[in-house]
This record gives structure tokens, C-alpha cells and sequence, in this order.
């Protein structure tokens, strides 16, 4: 890590366009035209929901190479594009599967192999980072992270004595991602996003990055996405979006669709039995070995799955069966 | 289940009762006994807990039952109003989240803790990282910590791999000491620190110079147990307690609240058996 903020305080500052064309509807090819090598990338969603997992796939597939993947609470999202060689620099929160299956496999070998060059960030710091940018400023102070491993850790963190108080704070650069990679369960045709349920950082993300690529359940009218509540990601921070049903699976995406506990258990099960079984048992067929998204969701069971795992919407019993039942 | 309390239930009561009423408690991702402590503690002692649930920022949520992961919709039912990620950070930045639960694959003796990495100089061994843990660990009022896995049992060649440890390889969440010995406070941090430790095999304090100190026991653990798996030496309290065992009430509560028993993957395996009672 050099002394120079992420991508933050550099040549073209201040700020990033704004997306103003009429018609941001894409296909996944084309969205993930947008990302290239080496790109400080903020993906969005966060642990088991509204990943965009049918891009991630679609990256992969296209050999994608060193990434800088910032976050916050991260899972299969970036253990697989470890495990598809994408990254090179994680400066993510988390990555794990919580106290469910655990560490993420796939990710700590990438980490522990030198592969990836680990830049562990923490929730605020990242919230701070990216509010920098938001507001167009080279940095911002936080008073924590000072006597913790994680400040010796970043020597691009700096501290400054307040010239009002007289105490010390912490300073921490300006984030600005190449690329916000966002899945929403609505968007319009003018890239107008609404997020349904927790947001995680995604706002934060698509005000902060220079390009936002987004994957939505549906393209509604702007019309029908005011009824739905109104987007809560403005169209002009949107490059371009696709209309990707199941496009977050096996996370969830509810109103559509629960979490693919099952798929996601496989997908740790080979993980942890090495990376070769991983690449036989699990990125041949569910990542490489599929033309595009349409070839994963006949993998995963078509529409028999993706009608399963709506069935949370009949009741308690039926959400919580999903998830193996009062006897698991 | 013919006990009276699991050990399961019986921390998640002893977590609970760290929780004090009409404050504000966040919980991370990842913890279900902390998750249900906190419920616990709204729906008996503490009905004016501001509760915000972890990875969905929901306040006061009802959720039908647990899900094995947080950031699920099941867990966000019936919250009656949600922050954004900057509202909830915010908030303990500004000195207005009263407690938070924070673990570690390792604690150390002034309750720092260890998510990020082991091996101090060479990587040996990456973990999942810290979350919110790392800024949050020096802004709120008060810490609970708690590990289902203080029990280190010696492998063939009679070596340890402690959770309880004389120092952290990595400070990601910080304590009462940094690694060169700094008091939290001769940074200008707010936070309080940590004040209590939930174990498998005890609950502690932490003493007025900010060290880990044994207050209690469960009915089936001792001093003895305590020292051999932990790598420094805990203070002890004047009195060791026996830990009180949850009402018949909480653990029913706790039964209806995670008809899955999703907490109990959080135990080690030969401690989903423990009962008391």
C-alpha cells in the first residue's frame, strides 16, 4: 500500500460524471463492459442478500484480474471472485458465512496464499471513506481505529490534532470506486434503482463511485417504480442496468426470493475441500461452464427453485422449512 | 430436553443480563446468542431497550424465529423503524450507543480482540475480519464479549490453541490496553470498554486497571477448568458465583424464539449436550 488514498485524491478530482442518457438498459455483457482491470470495485448487498451474483458470474467468466474490492459485511460474493482469480486487494470489513458455515473458504486461501493482499477495512472507516468523496473531500476524521492493529495496518491512514479541541483524531482518504456492481430488486429504464429492505452500503456506494452497474429483478415504468415507494438510487448515478431475474441467487432478493441456504452449503462444502474440488464441483458448473446467466438458472433447477424459494411468502412454517425446519 | 437450562440458554441469560433498560444496544452479524440475549432482555428487564439488530440496522424487530444468517428479511420483521449504516455508526461515534457484544478468535487479558489474522508477523492464518468492530470497539459506552470456545483442549502434543490469550497477534477490536500497553482513554477514545465476558466455562469482570477478573461459574466448571484453558492468569473475584440458571419462562422464551436452534452452532460440538439443573 502506498501513501496515497485508494483512488481518491487524484488527478481528475473533483467528483464523477453524471449518467444522463435516456436508455440505460444493457445486457449483463454489456454492463460488465464497464469493468476493467485493476479497478477499485464496491460490491454491493451484504452476507446473504441482494448480492449481485449473476455479474460477479458473468466477470468471472470473462477472466476479470486484480480487483480492489472495498466493503463492508461480505460472503460468497467475494470468496468467489477470489476463487475465479479476480482479486488482487481486498480492503473488505468482512468476508465469512457468519457462525453458520464460517470462514470463507475460497477467500482465505487467496489471502493466506499472497494472492490477495489483505487491507482489512471496518464498517465506519469505509462509511467515512465513502462520505468523503460524497461530499468531495480529500478525507475525513473519525476519533477510533487509533490503537488498534487495523491503524498500523494502513500507513494512508494519518492522524491531526483538532485545532478547536486541541485532541487527536484519526484521518482516513477519500474512497472513490472505479465501479459500484449494485443488485435492486426494481429499476426503470433511466437507471432510477429502488432497493426494497436494508440498503447495506449501496447508497453510500452508488453516490461515491464514478460508474454504477446494476442488475434489477424487474425494469418497471417510472411510474410503476413511484408506486413501489420511489427509487432511492437517482437514474444520473446509474451507467447502466439489466434486467436479471434471479440475479442475486443463491443470496436472496426478497420480495422474490429467500436465501439458497442449501446451494449455498454445496458451494461451502467444496470450498473447503480445496480449491481443485472448488473448481470441479462448483466454478465448472455453476460459473464457467455456463454460456450466461440463462445456462445458471437451468443448472440451479429453473423454475422449480426459483419457485421454492418464493414459497417464504406462505407463511412462517414455509420460510422457516427453507432454511431445513423447527427440526434441524 | 429434561434440564432445566442448556448451556446455550443459560449464557444467552447471562449475556441478557448485561443489558440494562432504556438504553441503546447493538448487536454484529454472526452471534445468535448475543441476538437472542438482547431479545431476551426487551421482552423481560428491559422493555426500553432501544434494540438495533445487526447487518439489517432494524429497531426493535420481532423476528418469527431465528435465521442461520442475519442480514435476512425473517429478521427484520415487525422492527418499527430502521437506520441507515451511517445512522447507526453515527450514533455510537457521537456517544449515543450505550453497549455493543464483540468476540474473537482471540481475547486477551484487557479484552481486545483478535478477527482479523493469526501469526503476528507472518500470516498464518487469515479470519473473516472485524465488521464494525474495530471503530465501534472505541466509541460505545460499554462492551459484553463472549466466546462459546474459552475450552482449549491440549491436541497430541499437549500444545493449546487458546482463545483466552496473554496477547492478541492482531488488535482489530481494542480493550482496555493497546499492544504497546495504552490506555484507551490517552487516545481520546469515548468508549467505555469492555465490562463483562460470557464463557463456556465462566463470567467475568474486568477490574479497576481494566484486567479480566472471574466472577462466576456454571454448576459444572471450576477455577481449576478456567486456569488450564486460558493462557494468562485471570484475576479472581472475592466470591466465585455459581451463574444463576435462566427462569423457566426465559428458556421457554428462548425455545419459541429459535425453534431451529440455530445458537447452538455456536457451541462447541461436546457442549450442545450440557445441561444444568
Amino acid at each position: 500500500m502506498t501513501d496515497k488514498p485508494i483512488n481518491g485524491n487524484g488527478s481528475d478530482w473533483p467528483g464523477a460524471p453524471v449518467h444522463t442518457a435516456e436508455n440505460k438498459r444493457a445486457d449483463v455483457e454489456a454492463l460488465i463492459g464497464h469493468v476493467e482491470n485493476g479497478n477499485v470495485v464496491a460490491v454491493g448487498g451484504g452476507l446473504s442478500s441482494r448480492e449481485p451474483m449473476a455479474i460477479i458470474r458473468a466477470l468471472i467468466r470473462k477472466g476479470v484480474k486484480d480487483l480492489n474490492v472495498v466493503g463492508s459485511a461480505h460472503g460468497i460474493d467475494i470468496d468467489l471472485l477470489c476463487a475465479g482469480g479476480a482479486v488482487s486487494e481486498s480492503s473488505e470489513s468482512y468476508v465469512g458465512f457468519e457462525q453458520d458455515f464460517g470462514m470463507a473458504p475460497n477467500y482465505r486461501r487467496a489471502c493466506e496464499s499472497g494472492d490477495v493482499k489483505v487491507n482489512d477495512s471496518c464498517c465506519y472507516t469505509v462509511v467515512q471513506q465513502l462520505r468523503a468523496t460524497i461530499m468531495g473531500l480529500p478525507f475525513m476524521p473519525v476519533r477510533s481505529i487509533r490503537g488498534t492493529s487495523v491503524f498500523d495496518m494502513h500507513p494512508e491512514y494519518k492522524t491531526m490534532t483538532c485545532p478547536y479541541t486541541g485532541e487527536e483524531l484519526t484521518l482516513v482518504p477519500a474512497v472513490q470506486p472505479d465501479v459500484a456492481i449494485i443488485h435492486a430488486q426494481y429499476g426503470d429504464a433511466h437507471g432510477n434503482l429502488r432497493i426494497e429492505g436494508p440498503p447495506v452500503a449501496d447508497i453510500l456506494f452508488a453516490k461515491a463511485s464514478k460508474k454504477v452497474i446494476a442488475s434489477v429483478e424487474e425494469i418497471v415504468s417510472n411510474e410503476r417504480l413511484q408506486e413501489l415507494g420511489g427509487p432511492n438510487i437517482p437514474y444520473f448515478y446509474v451507467t447502466a442496468l439489466a434486467e436479471v431475474p434471479m440475479g442475486a441467487h443463491p443470496t436472496a432478493c426478497y420480495p422474490f426470493y429467500a436465501y439458497d441456504r442449501e446451494h449455498t452449503k454445496n458451494y461451502y462444502d467444496q470450498a473447503k475441500q480445496g480449491a481443485e474440488t472448488f473448481k470441479s464441483g462448483y466454478l465448472d458448473p455453476f460459473v464457467l461452464g455456463c454460456a450466461g446467466h440463462e445456462a445458471y438458472l437451468e443448472q440451479i433447477g429453473g423454475e422449480d427453485t426459483a419457485r421454492h424459494l418464493g414459497s417464504w411468502k406462505d407463511g412462517d412454517e414455509a420460510w422457516m422449512s427453507l432454511y431445513g425446519g423447527a427440526s434441524a | 430436553m429434561s434440564d432445566q437450562a442448556s448451556l446455550g440458554e443459560t449464557m444467552i441469560a447471562a449475556i441478557a443480563r448485561t443489558i440494562e433498560d432504556g438504553t441503546a444496544a447493538f448487536h454484529g452479524f454472526g452471534s445468535p446468542l448475543v441476538q437472542l440475549a438482547l431479545h431476551v432482555a426487551k421482552r423481560t428487564h428491559a422493555p426500553d431497550l432501544v434494540l438495533v439488530a445487526g447487518a439489517t440496522y432494524g429497531i426493535n424487530p420481532n423476528p418469527p424465529f431465528l435465521a442461520p444468517t442475519s442480514n435476512d428479511w425473517v429478521m427484520d420483521r415487525g422492527s418499527e423503524a430502521a437506520l441507515d449504516i451511517e445512522e447507526l455508526f453515527d450514533l455510537a461515534a457521537a456517544g449515543r450507543m450505550d453497549r455493543m457484544f464483540l468476540s474473537g478468535l482471540q481475547i486477551d487479558k484487557w479484552g481486545s480482540c483478535n478477527v482479523t489474522r493469526l501469526g503476528a508477523n507472518e500470516l498464518k492464518l487469515k479470519l473473516p475480519g472485524g465488521g464494525g468492530g474495530c471503530n465501534l470497539s472505541c466509541d460505545v459506552g460499554a462492551m459484553t464479549l463472549w466466546t462459546a470456545a474459552h475450552r482449549a483442549p491440549a491436541n497430541d502434543q499437549g500444545k493449546r490453541r487458546y482463545r483466552l490469550v496473554e496477547k492478541c497477534d492482531f488488535i482489530t477490536n481494542l480493550g482496555h490496553r493497546t499492544l504497546d500497553g495504552r490506555r484507551p482513554a490517552e487516545l481520546g477514545h469515548h468508549g467505555g470498554g469492555p465490562d463483562s465476558l460470557v464463557t463456556d466455562l465462566g463470567v467475568f469482570d474486568f477490574d479497576a486497571d481494566g484486567h479480566m477478573r472471574l466472577t462466576s461459574l456454571y454448576p459444572d466448571t471450576s477455577v481449576d477448568d478456567v486456569m488450564e484453558n486460558t493462557q494468562f492468569e485471570p484475576k479472581l473475584a472475592d466470591d466465585i458465583a455459581t451463574i444463576p440458571l435462566p427462569d423457566p419462562e426465559i428458556v421457554a422464551l428462548i425455545r419459541r424464539l429459535d425453534p431451529m436452534r440455530i445458537h447452538e452452532r455456536e457451541l462447541q460440538p461436546g457442549d450442545r449436550k450440557r445441561g444444568f439443573g
